[in-house]
């Protein structure tokens, strides 16, 4: 993304919420499956659940040692605080119609951060403020926006966008506002990227990976393209560009014509693809009008980077609907449960 | 928390409002109801009357199960409601989940009681549960200006509604008392003082105050 080329965010945080997707696959070992660097979503969703079950069901938590969930909102306050340039940390939403605004009005409501659309906002002399009922402006200090890079700034990114604010990067850019996650980030969580960071691991911490990435083929390379389209059937393919669950093609399930086409595809464009191995990842229980039943499941953990980077102990746990789909994400019909973390 | 957006005051005000138009709606359907039961020359028709709404109902029946219940009536207490909600839930941040949640099951019973035999205990019901967000907003709502602007959408309310009801001078006054202490505590930029001020004096004529509806509900007309 040329508009963030050569700047560094404050304090040098460019993720400072990770969604790092994991599976566990039947033989224990765990797999991280996709970085979510961007705007990972779904921590306010575990978060609700457990208060509700606590309401519920106290005795279910008096009798297990289930480490409490509740200092997210905590983290996040602090994440925001510690990049915060002096000024309201806010939290900028597209609106009550996206389908995660329950998550931005919650996270607003128990950060204290201002929940903000882009009309309430404005860049004047390279500073975000926002405009309160009196007619003065505070300034914005901190931006945790809900909002896609390209939509995020109409004089900088898409110039058809209706909900982002004007000259936003301008003051992002002049060191007055900090932006979460950065902008550009989309450059370290894409699907061609995520071969290389167990080698990035190596080369900047020179420490060995401690989880594994699902082993993965990159289509570019002549070779690995060749050898993945011999084995079409054992492998998932991925369109680097897009996200949610879209773009994910098991060879397995695909006609013999629509393996042609995918393989031709693959040909003429091999920098949008990669494949990955299939991980038979492990099912857990879920209930399904009110029968207990398996499915495919994964882990969403929550890495939050402040003063120092923590690991929130609780998590998103998503699972397939579909009893014979590895699809989880929620906008493909996956459902959630709550994570918990024994402190025994 | 304690600096809130044009947008938001909007919101807030009207959150007040429509809490304020179903909770008088529902207890003038009920008094209305009351009297259907003694005096076969109370029908539905007397209800529409005193609440000054058109008369678009085949019958009695057709009436209670539309003007309580339907989506399609944009008079109905349901529809008021789902305004009331349609507010709140994008002031989660500032009204807090609970005084949220009043609200959303609320609207939540009406849908369900759609589907059931109609009984007085149901509207009895959301009585309850308005009156229990009544009581979460003076304790979880912290900032005091949106406290005192939701409260000035539900005096203003009660105040148009009283005045069309034609209720006694007395009760007015009382109400207008309220609404002009609350309306003493937010910033005079936050309304229209000239439509205030006019209203103001037009309450010592009660037998005029009809006429000033319109300059009671440009008082919160962002200009």
């Amino acid at each position: 993304m040329p508009q963030c080329d050569g700047f560094v965010p404050p304090k040098g945080i460019y993720s400072h919420i990770s969604g790092i997707d994991l599976v566990q696959a039947k033989d224990k070992t765990w797999y991280i499956l996709e970085d979510n660097l961007r705007i990972p979503s779904g921590a306010s969703y575990p978060l609700i659940a457990r208060k509700l079950c606590r309401l519920a069901s106290p005795e279910t938590f008096s009798n297990n040692h289930v480490v409490a969930n509740k200092t997210y909102p905590q983290m996040l306050k602090e994440t925001m605080d510690n990049v915060n340039t002096g000024g309201l940390n806010v939290i900028l939403t597209p609106g009550r119609y996206n389908a995660a605004f329950f998550e931005h009005s919650y996270l607003a409501e128990m950060t204290g951060s201002v929940l903000a659309m882009n009309n309430d906002l404005f860049v004047d002399n390279n500073n975000l403020f926002y405009k309160d009922n009196n007619g003065s402006a505070k300034r914005v200090g901190a931006l945790y926006r809900r909002i896609s890079d390209e939509f995020l700034d109409p004089m900088n990114f898409l110039p058809e966008s209706l909900i982002g604010v004007p000259n936003l990067l301008t003051a992002y850019r002049s060191g007055n506002v900090a932006i979460i996650n950065a902008p550009g980030n989309g450059v370290a969580d894409d699907k061609g990227i995520y071969y290389f960071v167990p080698t990035m691991i190596k080369y900047y911490l020179d420490e060995e990976p401690i989880l594994k990435n699902a082993p993965t083929y990159l289509m570019f390379d002549e070779k690995q393209r060749k050898q993945s389209l011999a084995r079409m059937d054992e492998l998932v393919f991925k369109d680097v560009s897009e996200a949610g669950g879209y773009g994910v093609v098991f060879g397995r399930e695909l006609s013999q014509d629509k393996k042609t086409e995918l393989a031709e595809l693959i040909e003429e464009q091999p920098r949008r693809f990669v494949a990955q191995e299939i991980i038979d990842f492990i099912d857990l229980p879920i209930l399904e009008d009110g029968k207990e039943v398996l499915r495919k499941a994964d882990l969403r953990a929550f890495v939050l980077a402040g003063a120092t980077t923590k690991v929130w102990p609780c998590g998103l746990t998503r699972f397939s609907r579909n009893p014979t789909s590895f699809i989880v994400n929620s906008s493909q019909g996956g459902g959630f449960k709550d994570t918990w973390v024994l402190s025994r | 928390m304690g600096i809130i957006s044009l947008e938001k005051q909007d919101h807030l005000f009207w959150l007040g409002r429509y809490c304020e138009r179903v909770y008088t709606t529902i207890r003038t359907f009920l008094l209305g109801y009351d009297r259907m039961l003694d005096d076969e020359n109370s029908g539905y028709k007397a209800i529409c009357q005193m609440l000054d709404i058109p008369d678009i109902y085949k019958d009695e029946e057709d009436f209670i199960k539309t003007y309580v219940y339907s989506s399609k009536d944009v008079n109905s207490i349901y529809s008021n409601l789902r305004r009331a909600y349609d507010n709140a839930i994008v002031l989660r941040d500032e009204i807090s989940s609970i005084s949220l949640s009043y609200i959303q099951m609320a609207l939540d019973d009406m849908e369900e009681y759609s589907n059931k035999p109609f009984s007085l205990l149901q509207l009895q019901l959301i009585i309850d549960l308005l009156l229990a967000f009544w009581g979460s907003v003076d304790v979880y709502v912290l900032s005091d200006n949106s406290r005192d602007l939701i409260k000035c959408g539900r005096s203003l309310e009660r105040l148009d509604l009283y005045i069309r009801l034609g209720y006694p001078k007395e009760r007015l006054a009382r109400e207008f008392h309220m609404f002009e202490t609350r309306m003493g505590r937010i910033s005079p930029l936050q309304y229209n003082f000239e439509a205030y001020n006019t209203f103001s004096t037009a309450m010592r004529n009660k037998a005029v105050l009809k006429q000033q509806l319109d300059t009671l509900n440009k008082i919160f007309v962002r200009r």
